[in-house]
C-alpha cells in the first residue's frame, strides 16, 4: 500500500507518485488535493486504484484524481485518464456501470419568497412527475425501433418529439448526442431494460433537488449562465439506469477474453479493457454512446417533468413558472477531445469516472453564449448540503486534460453511515432545518447522510485553489426528492 | 446449508466476503448475501421459481454472471430470490433453482456485480471471496 512518504509534493494542490513507484506504472499518478484532503486519501483503496490507472496502455502524462475522490471499483471515482487512440485502450470499467451519470441545473425567474407558500405542493408535483425509486418506469415507454433513434440520436431524438427545446439542446454537453453510437452492438437485454425506463431517476444516490441561489461568487459568469441570488432552480442527477448498466455490465464480461488475446496485464480485472483501434474496443465504443446518449435524453425527459410540475403547481399563481436550462454535464464518461500534450496537439481517449469536463473560455465546444466565461460545471454537494456551479479555466486544459471535481466524495462506507444515523432522524433534523424531503428508501437515505461526505466547500474552495474551475453560485437546498 | 458472509468496509459501493464448504455454498452465500442487501429476506414470500444454467471461461465470470442473472430476473417481475438449490457448481458451469417472490420494500438497488479485485480463493475449509456490488 502506498502512503504520504511515497507521494512529492508538486505544487500546493498536487501530489504525484513518481512512475518507477510499481513496476508496472506507465506515467505518474496524481493527486489533486490540499493537505488536509491528501491526509484523507489513506483510508481506503484509492489511491491503489489510481495507481491501477497509470498501468493502462496509452496512458499520457498521468493518471489522474480530482479533490473529491474516493475508492470506486477499477478507477477511483473522481478518476481521469487520457489515452492515445493509436496505442491504447478503452476501459469499461474506467466509466462505469452507470454511463454518462450526470447533473442538469434548470433555473426559474423566481425567488424562494415567491415559491415558499407552494413548496409542499412543488414537492408533491416534483415526486409525481419524476419517477424515482427501484424498477420504476419511466416518463415514456418507447417502441424498441424508437429506442434505436434515441441511442443514435440523442437529444435531437428529444427535440424531434417535443420533449426538448432547442436552447435545451444547445446547453447541453456535446450537445445532448455523441457521435459513434451503434445500437446493433448493444444486447437484446440492455434494449428491452432500457424500454421502460426513459425518463427515470432510479435510487441510489440520484435525486431531483430544489435549491435556492444563495451566493454569486463571479456576477460576469453568473449573469452568463442566468443565475442570480434569491433564485430558485432545480438540479437532476442521474444517468442511463439499466440500460446503461447491462452495456457496462456485457462489456465488462465479454472484454475478459480480449485481455488475453491482446495481451494486457492488469493488476484489477475490472479495468478490464481492448485497444481502441481493435474491434472490440470499437464496439464497445459503439454501445458506450448508446447509453451515453441514454441518459441525455434520461435527464431531457426529467427536466419536462420538472417543467409540467412547475406549471401545474404554480400556473396563474405567479407570471412565470418557466424553467430554462443553465447546462448538463456528464460525469462518467469516455469521449475522444484534443488536448495539447508537450506542445503538440493529439487526440485522447479521455476517460471520466466520477469527474466533469471543465472547458475554459473561448473553447469550442463551449456553448456560444457561455464562451465568455467557460463552461458551466456543476458540483452537486451531499445530501442537505450546498451545491456549485463553478465555470471551467484554462488551467484544467494544462493540468487536468479539461476536467473538474463532481461532487463532494464519500468518505464513509454505507456500513459506518447506517450506524451513526437513522434515516427517520435524519429526515425529521432536514425538515426542522427547512429542507423537505421526499424520500423512497430511508435506509437508502441515512447512507447518504452529509455526515459520510466530503466536505463540498472544501473540495470546492481546492478546485478554485488550483484554477481547473471558478466558483460562479453557491445553491442551498430547499427540497430533495430521493428514490 | 449455512449462510456465511459479512459486509466489508468499502467507501462508495458495498462489498461482501463470502466464504462456503465447497463452491455450491460459496454461490449460494453470496446469492443470499445479495439479497439480504436487497431487502427483508424474513418477508419474501416464494412464489415464483427460477431455473438457472450458466456456463463461463472462468470461476469469477460465473460468478458474476449467477449474481447478474438474479439481479436482472428479479428487476424484472420486481422479485428478489433468496433460497437457492444448487444442483451443480463446477468452475465453469452452474444449474441451480432460485426461489423468491415479491418484495415488501426494497433496501437499495444493486446497479451492477462488479470485477473489482474478484478472486475466488481455496482455502483449507473451502471457497472464499469479496464481491464489490456498484449500488
Amino acid at each position: 500500500m502506498a502512503s504520504r512518504e511515497d507521494f512529492q509534493r508538486v505544487d500546493e494542490y498536487i501530489w504525484e507518485i513518481p512512475q518507477d513507484y510499481r513496476d508496472d506504472m506507465r506515467v505518474p499518478a496524481r493527486l489533486f488535493a490540499d493537505t488536509e484532503l491528501f491526509d484523507a486519501a489513506f483510508g481506503d483503496r484509492s489511491v491503489e486504484q489510481l495507481i491501477n490507472t497509470a498501468t493502462l496502455p496509452g496512458v499520457v502524462k498521468y493518471a489522474m484524481a480530482m479533490p473529491d475522490f474516493h475508492q470506486g471499483y477499477g478507477f477511483p471515482i473522481g478518476g481521469v485518464a487520457g489515452i492515445d487512440p493509436h496505442s491504447g485502450v478503452i476501459s469499461p470499467g474506467g466509466v462505469g456501470y452507470d454511463i454518462n451519470c450526470g447533473v442538469r441545473l434548470l433555473f426559474s425567474q423566481l425567488d424562494r419568497e415567491q415559491i415558499e407558500p407552494f413548496r409542499e405542493d412543488l414537492m408533491d408535483a416534483l415526486y409525481q412527475s419524476c419517477p424515482s425509486g427501484l424498477g420504476g418506469d419511466g416518463r415514456v415507454r418507447v417502441s424498441e425501433r424508437e429506442l434505436e433513434n434515441l441511442l443514435v440520436e440523442g437529444a435531437n431524438w428529444a427535440l424531434k418529439k417535443g420533449l426538448a427545446r432547442r436552447e435545451d439542446v444547445e446547453h447541453t454537453e456535446e450537445e445532448g448526442n455523441i457521435s459513434g453510437a451503434d445500437p446493433s452492438k448493444v444486447s437484446a437485454r440492455a434494449k428491452e431494460r432500457g424500454l421502460s425506463q426513459v425518463g427515470s431517476l432510479g435510487a441510489g444516490n440520484h435525486f431531483v433537488e430544489l435549491d435556492v441561489v444563495q451566493a454569486i461568487y463571479d456576477p460576469e459568469a453568473a449573469d452568463a449562465f442566468g443565475l442570480r441570488e434569491r433564485q430558485v432552480v432545480v438540479q437532476i442527477h442521474c444517468g442511463s439506469r439499466g440500460f446503461g448498466y447491462q452495456v457496462c455490465d456485457d462489456y465488462v464480461k465479454g472484454l475478459q477474453s480480449a485481455v488475453q488475446k491482446y495481451d494486457l496485464h492488469l493488476p484489477d480485472r475490472q479495468l478490464v479493457c481492448a485497444p481502441i483501434d481493435s474491434p472490440e474496443g470499437r464496439d464497445y465504443y459503439a454501445a458506450m454512446a448508446c447509453a451515453v446518449n441514454y441518459a441525455f435524453v434520461n435527464r431531457q425527459v426529467l427536466a419536462m417533468g420538472a417543467r409540467e410540475a412547475f406549471e401545474k403547481v404554480l400556473a396563474g399563481k405567479v407570471a412565470d413558472f418557466d424553467l430554462r436550462q443553465v447546462y448538463d454535464v456528464a460525469h462518467n464518461i469516455a469521449k475522444f477531445e484534443t488536448h495539447t500534450v508537450d506542445g503538440h496537439e493529439m487526440e485522447l481517449c479521455i476517460h471520466r469516472k466520477g469527474a466533469t469536463r471543465s472547458f475554459p473560455p473561448g473553447h469550442p465546444e463551449v456553448p456560444a453564449d457561455y464562451r465568455d466565461v467557460g463552461q458551466p460545471v456543476l458540483v452537486p454537494g451531499s445530501m442537505g448540503t450546498a451545491s456549485y456551479v463553478l465555470a471551467g479555466q484554462q488551467e484544467a486544459m494544462e493540468l487536468t486534460f479539461g476536467s473538474s471535481c463532481h461532487g463532494a466524495g464519500r468518505t464513509m462506507s454505507r456500513t459506518a453511515a447506517r450506524k451513526k444515523v437513522w434515516g427517520e432522524d435524519l429526515r425529521d433534523e432536514m425538515e426542522e432545518g427547512g429542507i423537505a424531503v421526499r424520500a423512497g428508501s430511508m435506509r437508502g437515505f441515512s447512507e447518504e447522510a452529509p455526515l459520510a461526505y466530503k466536505d463540498v466547500d472544501h473540495v470546492v474552495d481546492t478546485v478554485h485553489g488550483l484554477g481547473i474551475a471558478h466558483k460562479v453560485a453557491r445553491l442551498e437546498p430547499l427540497g430533495i426528492i430521493k428514490g | 446449508m449455512e449462510k456465511r458472509f459479512e459486509e466489508v468496509e468499502h467507501t462508495a459501493d458495498i462489498a461482501l466476503h463470502v466464504w462456503g464448504r465447497d463452491l455450491s455454498e460459496l454461490f449460494a452465500n453470496a446469492a443470499y448475501g445479495m439479497a439480504s442487501q436487497l431487502t427483508d429476506i424474513e418477508d419474501v414470500v416464494l412464489t415464483d421459481e427460477q431455473e438457472i444454467g450458466l456456463e463461463a471461461k472462468d470461476t469469477e465470470i460465473l460468478l458474476v454472471d449467477w449474481l447478474s442473472e438474479l439481479l436482472y430476473r428479479g428487476e424484472r417481475k420486481h422479485h428478489v430470490y433468496v433460497d437457492f438449490e444448487m444442483q451443480k457448481v463446477t468452475e465453469k458451469e452452474l444449474q441451480a433453482i432460485a426461489r423468491g417472490g415479491p418484495v415488501k420494500a426494497y433496501h437499495r438497488g444493486i446497479k451492477a456485480v462488479t470485477f473489482s479485485e474478484l478472486e475466488v480463493v481455496q482455502t483449507e475449509n473451502g471457497y472464499e471471496t469479496t464481491v464489490v456490488f456498484d449500488v
